[in-house]
Parts: C-alpha cells; sequence; structure tokens
C-alpha cells in the first residue's frame, strides 16, 4: 500500500547518522589554554633522557595569532619553529586567521576572553587605536624594561611608530619589520627603450623621461604602462609618496591640524593626473597591478618588498631602486610590522609572552632576509650577511638598505581614534581613495577634492579630540 | 522525384532524431553556452596544474605547457587539508541531515496540521527569510564565546540547521499534495505522526532532494561562521582554511600563492563536482516525482 | 459525583479532554507542536533572538567591549546622510532589477535547452548547474581574471569580435555590470535545476498535440509552456530577489565597492563601515534599513503578482 517504506527504519537511520555525528562532536577537543603539544613532549622527553638534563617541567603554551598568508605565513612558521626548537619552556602555537576577517575575531575574542596571547598588528603598526581605546593592547614600555628588551637597538623611527600619541605615547608593539616602497624596474623593458640600467632615474625628471621612453602606444592609447599604475589602491599610494615629498602631510604634528601645506597635495594630484593626461605614460585601464608588472604590461612599479620573492619565481627580468626624488625631498612610503600582547584574563601570563617576544626580535634575522621587510633592530641591520643572505640584494636591496630605513618617513597613517581609517594612504576603499578616484576619472576637480579631503580630516580630527 | 540533401539530411534528422534540421545553429549555441560556461573551471584546474613560471602570462594559455604537481605539494605540505576535508564532511552532512529533517517536519505541521499559533508562526518564519544574517552574526559569536561553546563541530552545525527556504519548499510541496491518501490511512487508524512518516515523507523525495541539495552546497562553501568558530587549525572546515592561500586581492598581494590557490580552490570543489556528476540524474529525477509545483 | 470529578484528572481523562480540544472549529493536532518543535526551537534561538536584539542595536552604538548606549535614531540620520550609503542602498536595487531577471531568464532558457534532450545534453545539464557548488571566494578571484581589463577572457574574445575592451571593474560606470554578469553565472544553476524539474512535469501530450496543430516551437513555448510554469518563475523570481538584495561575498572580493564606490552593495558597506570599524550598532541599522526596503519591494511584488506565496 505504502509506495516505499521510507518509515520507522529511514528515521531510525537517520537519527543514527545523527547521533553519531552528535557523538563525534562532543569528542573534538575544546579550547583550554593547556599545556603541551604531544609529539614535542615525547621528542623532548628522549632528549633528556639522552643529555642527563635536569627535570622536565611542563612547558607553557603561547598562543599566537596571525593574518600572514602565503609564503610570509610559511616563513613566519619555520621562526616559530626555530623558536620551540630553542625553548623547551615555552612553545608558541601559531594560528592563521585570514586578513579580512581579522578584525572582526580577534577583538571580541580577547573581549571575552579567549583571545591569543600575541599577534601581528594589523593592518600594520600604530593603526590600531581601537583595541588600545578598548583595552584590547597591553601597554609595553614596562614589560619591554623588565625582560630586559634593548630598546636602544631600535630605528627610532619605527619604534615611534608603535606608539600611540593619542594615548600619552605609550609603547603598544615591538617593531618587526620596516617596509618600504620603492621603484621596481623591468631590465629588458629598459634595454629595448636604449636606456642604461645602471644609472636609474634619481628625480622626477629623469623618470618621466625613462617613462616615456618604455612606454608602447597604439595611437593615443596607452598599451604598456610606462609607468604602471593601477586601480584606486596604487593611485592613492603613489599619490601619498609623491604629496609627502612635496610637502604635504595629511595631520599635524600635535595631531590637531589637518592638511598641513594643501597646495603641496594639490601639486601631487596634478603629478598623477599629468601621467594619464599628459605625459600618456600610464593608464586606468589596468585591473591587477601586480600581474600587470609580472606579465610585462608595465615597466615601473612603485611597490613593496611582498613582491620581491613572486616575481623572482615568476622569471621577472628586474631591479629595485629607492624612488626617485619627485619633490623637495626624497622620502618613501613607511609601513612598520610589530608584535603586539593582548589582554588576558590571568595576567602573570605577560611576562612569559612578552620573552617570546624579546627572542622573536632578537632573533628577527631570518625574517627580515627570508620573509619581508628590513630589520627594525639596528644589530641586525649591520650584519655582515644581511646583505648576502635571502633573497638576492638587487631586488630586494632598495626596500631594505639604510638609505630605504631614512627615507621612510611618510606613514600609512596615523593612530587617530576616530576615523583613522580615512587617513591611510595604502587603501583602496577609504574616504581618501574615493575622493582622489573621483579626480583620475575627471569627476572632480583637484581643488574640490584637495578641500573635501581637509575637511574630512578636519572632521575626524575635531571629533577625536 | 528524388529529395534534395537538404530534405533527405532533413528527413533522416526527423525520423532518426525527431528534430528538424532549423535546430541545429540553436543547438550548437547552446553547446558553445556549455563550454563557455564552464571555461572558469577549466581555467582553474589548468592553472593549478601550472609551474609557477607559467602562471602569470599575457595572453590566456587554456593548457598548461607542462603539467606538474607542484602547487598541490606545497598546499598539502603545510596544512592538514585532509583533516579540513573530513571537517568539512562532517560539519555539512550533520548540517544538511538535521537542516532537511526539521524543516521536513516542521512544513509538514504548517500545512496539515491544525493547532493555535500555526499561521503566526509561519508568518514570522516566513517574514524571517528578509532579515540580512550579519545584524546577528557578531551578537551570536560573541554569545558562544562567553558560554564557551566554539571550536568544536556542534557550535559550527547549530545555527546553520535553520533554513527558512527549506521550510518553504517543503510546505509548497505538501500544500500541493492532494490529501487522500493522507485521510486514508488516517481513517484506517494510523496516528497523525504515523501518517507523517508512513505516507506523507516516502513522498517527500523531491522537496528533501532539493533542500538537501540547498543545504548541502550552502554549507560545504560556508566561511565566516565555521572561520568564528574555529580556534585551532585543525577544526577549520576546508572552505576556512585554504583562505590562507588566497593572494590578498588588493592589499599585500604575494604572487607566489596564485598556484596554490587554485590547486586549493579545486580540492575544494572537487568533491561537490564528482558528487554532482554522479548523482545528478537522481537530482534532476527526484525533483520531478511529486514536483515542486510552487 | 465524586467519582465523575476524580476521573477528570486521570491521565486517560487529561487525554481525553486534549482530544476534543478544538481551535477555529477542528480539532487541535497537539503532534503539530511536536514536529514543529526542533525547528522552532533552534529559530528562536539564532534567528529571532537575533534579530530582536539587531533590532535594539540599531538605536544604539555599541563596539564590542562595553555595554550599548542609547543613542536613539542617530545611527538612521547618519545612514541617510551619507551619500556613499545612498549609493550603496541605490546599487543593491540596479543588481535586483539587473540579476533577478537576468538569472530568471537565462536559468529558463538554459533548462529549455537541456530539456531538448539534444546530443551533449547530460554535459549541459552539468555544466550549468556546476558554478552553483564553487566558494564564493574562488568564484570572485576566477572572475576578476577573466574580467580583467587587459588580459581577461572576456576582453579578449570580445576583441576578436572587433569590440574595445570594456573595462569591467575598473570603471565606476562597468563595474557594477562585471559584478552582475558573474552573479548571474553563479546563481543561475539553482534555478535551473528547478524550472528544469517543471519542464520534465508539463505533459508532452500537450506539447505533441499542438505540434500537431501546427504550432511552432516558439509558440508552444510561449502559449503552454509558460503559463504552466508560471508557479515556478514565481518562486525562482522571489527567491532571487531576496538574494540578490543581500549580494555581499562576490563585490567584496572582486571590487570591495569600488571604484569610487559604484559597485558598492548596502551589505557590503554595512561591512566596511560598521563591521569592520567596530560599529555594531551602526551596522544593525544598516541592516533594518534593509530589512524594512525588503518588506516593501516583497509586498510590491505580491501586489503585482496578485499570486499567493
Amino acid at each position: 500500500m505504502f509506495e516505499k517504506n521510507l518509515s520507522r527504519r529511514e528515521f531510525l537511520r537517520k537519527a543514527a547518522v545523527t547521533g553519531a555525528g552528535l557523538a563525534l562532536a562532543g569528542c573534538a577537543p575544546k579550547v583550554v589554554k593547556e599545556t603541551v603539544v604531544v609529539e614535542k613532549e615525547v621528542e623532548k622527553t628522549v632528549e633528556k633522557v639522552v643529555t642527563a638534563t635536569p627535570a622536565m617541567i611542563e612547558p607553557t603554551e603561547v598562543l599566537h595569532w596571525n593574518w600572514l598568508s602565503a609564503s610570509d605565513a610559511e616563513v613566519w612558521q619555520s621562526v616559530i619553529d626555530d623558536f620551540n626548537d630553542a625553548n623547551e619552556n615555552t612553545q608558541i602555537r601559531m594560528e592563521l586567521v585570514p586578513d579580512a576577517e581579522w578584525a572582526t575575531k580577534v577583538m571580541p575574542a580577547v573581549a571575552a576572553g579567549v583571545g591569543p596571547d600575541f599577534g601581528w598588528a594589523a593592518p600594520a603598526a600604530g593603526l590600531e587605536p581601537d583595541f588600545v581605546d578598548k583595552g584590547i593592547l597591553v601597554p609595553l614600555d614596562d614589560l619591554a624594561h623588565d625582560v630586559g628588551l634593548d630598546m636602544d637597538d631600535f630605528a627610532e623611527g619605527p619604534l615611534n611608530v608603535c606608539r600611540y600619541a593619542a594615548f600619552d605615547n605609550k609603547l603598544y608593539g615591538i617593531p618587526l619589520d620596516v617596509m618600504t616602497m620603492a621603484l621596481e624596474i623591468n631590465a629588458d623593458h629598459a634595454q629595448e627603450a636604449g636606456l642604461d640600467i645602471e644609472n636609474p632615474p634619481q628625480t622626477g625628471e629623469e623618470l618621466l623621461e625613462w617613462a616615456d621612453a618604455m612606454t608602447v602606444r597604439e595611437g593615443d592609447k596607452v598599451v604598456r604602462s610606462g609607468m604602471l599604475m593601477g586601480p584606486s589602491i596604487q593611485n592613492t599610494v603613489v599619490w601619498g609618496i609623491v604629496s609627502g615629498q612635496m610637502g604635504y602631510k595629511r595631520v599635524s604634528d600635535d595631531l590637531k591640524t589637518a592638511c598641513v601645506n594643501p597646495e603641496a597635495g594639490k601639486e601631487a594630484m596634478q603629478w598623477i593626473y599629468d601621467l594619464y593626461e599628459k605625459h600618456k605614460v600610464s593608464t586606468l585601464e589596468v585591473t591587477d597591478r601586480y600581474k600587470a608588472f609580472g606579465v610585462g604590461q608595465g615597466s615601473m612599479f612603485i611597490t613593496g618588498p611582498w613582491t620581491v620573492s613572486g616575481y623572482l619565481e615568476a622569471g621577472v627580468n628586474y631591479i629595485s631602486i629607492h624612488v626617485p626624488k619627485i619633490g623637495k625631498e626624497q622620502k618613501t612610503y613607511l609601513e612598520v610590522g610589530s608584535l603586539g600582547l593582548y589582554t588576558q584574563p590571568d595576567t602573570s601570563r605577560y611576562a612569559t609572552t612578552m620573552q617570546a617576544v624579546k627572542w622573536l626580535s632578537d632573533n628577527s634575522f631570518k625574517w627580515t632576509t627570508e620573509g619581508r621587510g628590513a630589520a627594525a633592530r639596528k644589530s641586525v641591520l649591520s650584519r655582515a650577511d644581511y646583505q648576502t643572505s635571502g633573497l638576492p640584494w638587487a631586488q630586494r636591496g632598495a626596500f631594505v638598505d639604510e638609505k630605504a630605513l631614512e627615507m621612510a618617513t611618510i606613514p600609512i597613517g596615523y593612530g587617530l581614534t576616530e576615523g583613522g581609517f580615512d587617513f591611510i594612504i595604502y587603501a583602496g576603499e577609504n574616504y581618501l581613495a574615493q575622493t582622489l578616484d573621483s579626480v583620475w576619472y575627471g569627476e572632480k576637480s583637484i581643488d574640490e577634492a584637495m578641500d573635501l579631503i581637509c575637511q574630512k580630516y578636519q572632521e575626524h580630527l575635531d571629533a577625536a579630540a | 522525384m528524388k529529395a534534395g540533401p537538404v530534405a533527405r539530411a532533413n528527413r533522416w534528422m526527423r525520423q532518426r532524431l525527431n528534430v528538424t534540421i532549423g535546430v541545429i545553429p540553436l543547438w550548437l549555441v547552446g553547446m558553445f553556452v556549455t563550454v563557455a560556461w564552464i571555461a572558469p573551471f577549466v581555467w582553474t584546474i589548468s592553472t593549478s596544474l601550472k609551474p609557477a613560471s607559467q602562471i602569470m602570462t599575457a595572453d590566456i594559455e587554456w593548457l598548461p605547457r607542462e603539467v606538474t604537481f607542484d602547487s598541490y605539494v606545497k598546499v598539502f605540505e603545510f596544512h592538514p587539508i585532509l583533516r579540513w576535508l573530513l571537517n568539512s564532511v562532517i560539519v555539512a552532512g550533520t548540517t544538511t541531515t538535521l537542516c532537511v529533517l526539521f524543516s521536513m517536519m516542521a512544513g509538514y505541521a504548517f500545512t496539515r496540521l491544525h493547532f493555535p499559533g500555526r499561521d503566526v508562526f509561519f508568518a514570522i518564519t516566513l517574514g524571517s527569510i528578509m532579515i540580512p544574517a550579519q545584524i546577528a552574526l557578531i551578537p551570536l559569536y560573541m554569545a558562544f564565546l562567553k558560554l564557551g561553546f566554539m571550536n568544536s563541530y556542534p557550535s559550527m552545525i547549530a545555527p546553520g540547521v535553520v533554513s527558512v527556504v527549506s521550510v518553504y519548499i517543503f510546505r509548497q510541496f505538501f500544500m500541493s499534495l492532494p490529501g487522500e491518501l493522507e485521510d486514508a490511512a488516517f481513517i484506517d487508524g494510523l496516528g497523525r505522526m504515523g501518517v507523517f512518516w508512513r505516507i506523507a515523507v516516502p513522498l517527500a523525495r523531491a522537496p528533501l532532494v532539493a533542500s538537501a541539495i540547498l543545504a548541502f552546497t550552502g554549507n560545504w562553501n560556508g566561511y565566516l561562521w565555521p572561520l568564528l568558530m574555529a580556534f585551532e587549525e585543525k577544526m577549520k572546515t576546508l572552505a576556512v582554511g585554504i583562505a590562507v592561500f588566497a593572494p590578498g586581492y588588493g592589499g599585500h598581494s604575494q604572487l607566489e600563492s596564485f598556484g596554490p590557490s587554485m590547486a586549493a580552490v579545486t580540492i575544494l570543489s572537487m568533491p561537490m563536482l564528482i558528487a554532482y556528476l554522479f548523482l545528478q540524474r537522481y537530482f534532476v529525477e527526484g525533483m520531478t516525482s511529486g514536483s515542486i509545483k510552487g | 459525583m465524586t467519582s465523575m470529578v476524580k476521573q477528570r484528572w486521570t491521565v486517560s481523562g487529561v487525554r481525553n479532554r486534549l482530544r476534543r480540544m478544538t481551535w477555529r472549529g477542528q480539532r487541535i493536532d497537539w503532534s503539530g507542536y511536536i514536529l514543529v518543535a526542533p525547528f522552532l526551537t533552534l529559530f528562536v534561538l539564532f534567528n529571532a533572538i537575533a534579530l530582536l536584539f539587531g533590532l535594539y542595536l540599531s538605536c544604539n552604538e555599541w563596539e564590542v567591549v562595553g555595554r550599548p548606549e542609547w543613542v536613539g535614531l542617530a545611527n538612521f540620520r547618519e545612514i541617510l546622510a551619507d551619500d556613499l550609503a545612498r549609493e550603496a542602498f541605490l546599487n543593491t536595487f540596479r543588481y535586483v532589477l539587473v540579476i533577478a531577471p537576468g538569472v530568471t531568464i537565462v536559468a529558463f532558457v538554459l533548462a529549455l535547452f537541456v530539456h531538448q534532450q539534444w546530443p551533449g545534453h547530460i554535459v549541459s545539464r552539468a555544466a550549468f548547474f556546476s558554478p552553483v557548488v564553487c566558494a564564493p571566494t574562488a568564484v570572485g578571484l576566477i572572475w576578476v581574471w577573466m574580467l580583467d581589463t587587459q588580459f581577461g577572457l572576456i576582453n579578449q574574445y570580445l576583441g576578436r569580435l572587433g569590440i574595445p575592451p570594456v573595462p569591467w571593474l575598473t570603471s565606476p560606470d562597468w563595474s557594477w555590470l562585471g559584478v552582475s554578469l558573474m552573479s548571474v553565472w553563479w546563481d543561475t544553476g539553482f534555478s535551473f535545476v528547478l524550472f528544469l524539474a517543471a519542464l520534465q512535469d508539463v505533459p508532452a501530450e500537450l506539447r505533441e498535440a499542438a505540434q500537431v496543430d501546427g504550432a511552432t516551437r516558439w509558440q508552444v513555448v510561449w502559449n503552454i509552456i509558460l503559463p504552466l510554469l508560471r508557479p515556478v518563475t514565481s518562486m525562482v523570481i522571489t527567491l532571487q530577489v531576496i538574494a540578490t538584495l543581500r549580494i555581499f561575498s562576490q563585490i567584496s572580493v572582486m571590487t570591495q565597492g569600488g571604484p569610487a564606490g559604484s559597485s558598492m552593495s548596502a551589505i557590503m558597506y554595512l561591512y566596511s563601515y560598521g563591521l569592520s570599524r567596530y560599529r555594531f550598532g551602526y551596522a544593525s541599522a544598516v541592516a533594518v534599513l534593509l530589512l524594512l526596503a525588503t518588506l516593501l519591494i516583497t509586498l510590491v511584488n505580491r501586489w503585482l503578482v496578485k499570486e499567493k506565496v
């Protein structure tokens, strides 16, 4: 009478599956701030028996989260592994959280008391005023002093970036690497155009000459950019660098006035606009600027050290030089990668965590030669093998040498409590980028755009006061 | 008089394939669209098999010049891919089973059974389709954290079991089902529950398949919630785990991860694609017997 | 007398009373509550409470740490005053107007094609459904490269047809169209299968009878198939409209709302300006506005279609 006996039997079967699922689930490990990773303990036990060292103490586990990806994550993991090998009493467990969801995941976790012990600042050092404001980050001056971290060994610029002027200039991060931007030039294109790669452009005019020589045009349209500019984010960051060189500052040093020397800012906008309209060495039709440079659709590209190994692997023949002096002073972009400690319900953990951070900073050689960025520690920078280890110097040098560190004085953003996001020059979707976009697309005039930006900035600064 | 070649072809086509010759251009267009439709997949798989130096090329290269599994090796090397796969299967499987079961029960109750509050409940349920999930996301997350209810399979499964669309699908189905079989069984003495389990459910194969597909595909690729709930690498589901390969579009893009990210994406899509290829017969047929006429 | 009173409170007595209770003239099926319970409990826990909390939050400022503070309608006023928010909502409506009909028509045409069961239809059937199984990040990544102005697949093929490259994702005028194209490719699969199933229900006799009567292929489709498919079509459109109003993941991966906010959607705005900046009250307010818009659109839809949902 019944078509198919999908009856008790089926229901029971389904219930069994569900039950099994739930049972399995119940057996899944819960997060508890426990000690020991089993394998390591076994290894260590064996080691200890063999070398007859004193009785084993259970190591403390320090939880570390970061948002690194791809090869950065791998190199950093090997640094963490080095730490775990060198330290028996403390073990670091590293977890990766994708950068887009970093904010969403970390703050609530720390607020609920289950956050990590330390992590990489996101998006960069000095740009987490919310975290400081809400007590998510731990002030580090005293802790650093207590574990004997040599604060004088740090380059001053990066260390200052990790301080928050809005919060009594307290230190909330230990700088780990310094990222600057440099100019990558496709050597093949230069050679084709008859340019001497041994004498790269040093000034703005030379830069434009080179760009013009290497641009390929079809009629009036640029088919291969001499100066590769890209979508929003690239235009914004180059504007940030050029305007900084010309003397513009987004915020005054006392953090009260917005737009110091707006004329320089407008001059910079004009310079970029001219790349497209006047000199015709760039095009707005670039969707993927990284790929464009990688396949030879652009000849010169201002970017950061995270591209070095990728382009080498892809076989692009390029060199890097410092950003030429386009404005009055030769400056470039500064971004600092730093480690910060998160508030824990059990504050006695801080000492151990700080020890771990100190070790990582002292041993930052591997990270800054094979990973990304320049060393923030003078002692590491001055090592004889700093230039010869890791990625090749011809491609990596301009990003990480001493001159680059001196030049890097244009900060990516400011640690403001209101609207800090809009001040960031390495962003594609904030107010700054969107307003600048309307200039490149001819929707607004330069004066209009500058006024809007300055107005918005002043609003933010006033609100923060 | 002997017919011309076109007419002869036409007759052959009409006899053998039941179509006229005018159909050929349509068929060609359709086939072209088919190939174009899967072009992105072909490109993904192809890229995942290319050596690093050939991934970035100015022109599109459909087939790799040399096939290499380097990208896949990289993906498996540093990450517990198989464990992630297992997690995805457990989470998506359990969620789908429970979701389909509960939705079927609720859909039937809202249609056939008579009890106070039925219409009010249903109206509220239906209305909630319109609520964007993000309203609740962070508060729910914080609540789970405060209760310590995270980093476990139940925490990833629980919110996903609620599917208003599935309830809707079942309700529509039961509404279009003539009630005689059930009435007859009822009169014969089978209780309401018996009628449900023994008569209604076997007939509901179509919406069952539909809502199972819906739930499973949604859950397999579910990203934000499992991400928030995973506090250990080995508890991540596959969709979350492979995010570590994403080149980080726009920001600090790392080009050397393009090959591995394509490999990771292929690994993520493969189980579902293969399952679909083998089961597509049942999907379509399953949806017709009984029909979801709406 | 006493024996009758005692009888009322026994188990069987209570059960009898329950069985005889009515509601609106019909006997109550208590089993209904049992069947509905699992779903409703979870629904109340995760959806209803969350909704109420979200509504409450929309009139507050809450930044995760600390207590929410009441601000009344300030969030709403701020949203309505923000140009970018307005653009985000308008874009969202535009997406709905383009994607919902787009998906419906494309899904129907593809289903019709596969339904003919011409050679290769099994391949087609698999192909058209396959995008559904792809994760949003994966699809976004692939399509960013496909829509690339210089190297993208689409522009390369357009170029062979003599059409100049379209700035799919780099131009404020075209970015929404690029996102829409990708969405149609991605969303069609499920509706396609629904249509296919419905088509197989159309009795073959009807079609044959019409063909015998001399109707052309197109007339058959227009006059017989379409009307029979009206309920499915209505369901597909409704579901697609609601889903498109919440479009987010593809935009987040492909354009982040740019350039210049031209591809921004309501939820993308909620994410960038609400969640990512820890302004959960503000984010909830955006969600509430979207909810109101959805309600409005659904009511208009029902009034237009006059079909029982």
